[in-house]
């Protein structure tokens, strides 16, 4: 079987939900170091902090996650993006929906209906876009089972989501506020962040490390525990059951232990020695991965459970698993993209600088170094509510996110 | 020199720009021919869904195109046999880091 297709997407597709993305990193960011005094007593559902967690969950992690998808489900899946015109317009109503919603959130909690409805609607657009491209698709694999059903976690997030918008504004709740509240987070993070990260792993994995010869076999396994651990953990907050709930997140962690198994496994199988730094610290949040599995599975045993102990594994949950994964794979994405706009048509013609040398990997070092450490410090915070380490880690943690946007943006100079 | 000898000598400028290793070495080229002045490249990439499909592809184009005698260049794209290790030059393994 011969293939000519081409499956390149428009650059400025990806380039501007990534650009988008850095910047409400950044601000996002400035926004919690500003909230540092109220952060270290343990309030968390304040408005500035709600509003700040927005723009870095939805601002540049869903943001970036759409940009990527963009660029990688035509080379990933074969298949090319349904609607590219439909892709920009939706970029626009997306971004505008998430600055409306943070401002909402900031300012007037009571109006977040609004921004948020206009926020679902570019959310529903892309998700419109994916299905009508992954409907093409003519081979299914376990990537599409994966990538599926985070596209499905997305839509049922943004619903509880508006529900939560619509207990603000109406002063009265259709279902337990509480309970919405739990599904939207765990739906968020474990179904959508986590299983689009694991669907896409099993194709830049082996892609940055030239693995050949591996079995996907475990790859059904992670998902059947994964998604098992899921739906028991969702019903455990329905039924308000602390068993239920424990057997959950005992299967998550089992699902995502079977998952980093599987990752090594095929690291082992790979050709290229040395790994990129990028891509090394892509697989780091992994290792965080996996700790943050067992420890709330671990702490889920406790007869009573400390929500400060769960705050924390969110926060590290958040940063440590899905953005700093986000982070490894950007450092990767964006020279390649810029790669191919700048050198796509000279390759052959004249002498093209590979994709190492399109970024400087000694900063990317430096700049991963430094959002570890920012992630332990705060994590140190969080644990000992000390306001003074508190500014440090998230003064660290505004340096990070103001030089990361700098490096990604020093790849468009080259 | 042969023809099919100057193509190959032409597709060792074409690089992979993640591996920064040539098709040539990396042992992506499974067939060459030449027929009335046009050139045909039967050739793979290291996975299915790689991003640099496009780009690997018009690279070869490009860089047969001045060879005299060849007006035209077929490239066309093969998932079967799919791409392996195997097919490395030494050049190539040791530039991964997997000989020394």
């Amino acid at each position: 079987m011969t293939a000519n297709h081409t499956y390149e997407t428009n650059i400025r597709i990806p380039f501007s939900f990534i650009i988008f993305g850095l910047l409400a990193f950044f601000l996002s960011q400035i926004l919690l170091f500003l909230s540092t005094r109220q952060l270290s007593t343990g309030e968390m559902r304040l408005p500035v902090v709600l509003s700040a967690v927005h723009l870095l969950v939805i601002g540049f992690a869903l943001m970036t996650a759409m940009g990527a998808m963009y660029q990688l489900v035509p080379v990933v899946f074969l298949t090319p993006i349904w609607n590219e015109s439909f892709a920009f317009i939706q970029m626009v109503v997306t971004s505008l929906g998430i600055l409306s919603f943070s401002i909402s959130l900031a300012f007037n909690i009571q109006m977040a209906i609004f921004s948020g409805l206009l926020l679902t609607c570019g959310i529903v657009m892309f998700l419109w876009q994916m299905f009508m491209t992954l409907k093409k698709q003519k081979k299914r694999t376990v990537i599409t089972l994966f990538v599926g059903t985070a596209l499905i976690c997305l839509l049922l997030t943004i619903g509880l989501g508006l529900t939560l918008a619509y207990h603000f504004w109406s002063g009265r709740q259709l279902i337990d506020h509480d309970l919405i509240f739990k599904a939207h987070i765990l739906l968020g993070f474990s179904g959508w962040f986590t299983l689009l990260i694991f669907g896409f792993s099993y194709k830049m994995v082996p892609m940055f490390s030239l693995a050949h010869h591996f079995s996907m076999n475990t790859a059904r396994y992670v998902y059947i525990f994964y998604i098992s651990g899921l739906v028991l953990t969702f019903i455990s907050f329905i039924t308000a059951n602390d068993r239920l709930l424990s057997a959950g997140l005992q299967l998550m962690a089992v699902g995502y232990g079977l998952f980093a198994y599987h990752m090594f496994a095929i690291l082992k199988k790979r050709m290229k020695k040395k790994l990129d730094k990028p891509f090394l610290f892509a697989l780091l949040a992994i290792v965080f991965g996996v700790i943050l599995h067992i420890a709330a599975a671990g702490f889920s045993f406790q007869s009573e459970i400390h929500s400060r102990i769960f705050s924390i594994i969110i926060y590290c949950y958040l940063f440590g698993w899905i953005v700093l994964s986000i982070i490894g794979y950007l450092y990767k994405i964006v020279p390649f993209l810029w790669w191919t706009h700048r050198y796509s048509k000279k390759i052959g013609k004249e002498a093209v600088p590979t994709l190492k040398q399109m970024i400087n990997e000694k900063w990317i070092v430096m700049e991963c170094c430094l959002f570890v450490a920012s992630l332990i410090g705060m994590i140190a915070a969080l644990a000992s509510s000390s306001t003074g380490l508190f500014y440090l880690a998230q003064g660290g943690m505004v340096l990070f996110s103001g030089l990361f946007a700098c490096t990604i943006g020093s790849v468009l100079l080259k | 020199m042969e023809i099919k000898a100057k193509i190959l000598e032409k597709l060792q400028n074409v690089l992979d720009p993640e591996l920064g290793i040539n098709v040539v070495d990396l042992g992506l080229i499974y067939k060459i021919e030449v027929k009335d002045g046009t050139a045909f490249i039967l050739m793979t990439l290291t996975t299915p869904g790689c991003p640099l499909h496009d780009s690997i592809a018009g690279g070869v184009k490009r860089a047969l195109r001045d060879i005299e005698g060849i007006q035209d260049v077929n490239v066309q794209i093969t998932w079967n046999p799919p791409w392996s290790p195997d097919r490395m030059s030494e050049k190539a393994l040791r530039q991964l880091g997997f000989l020394s």
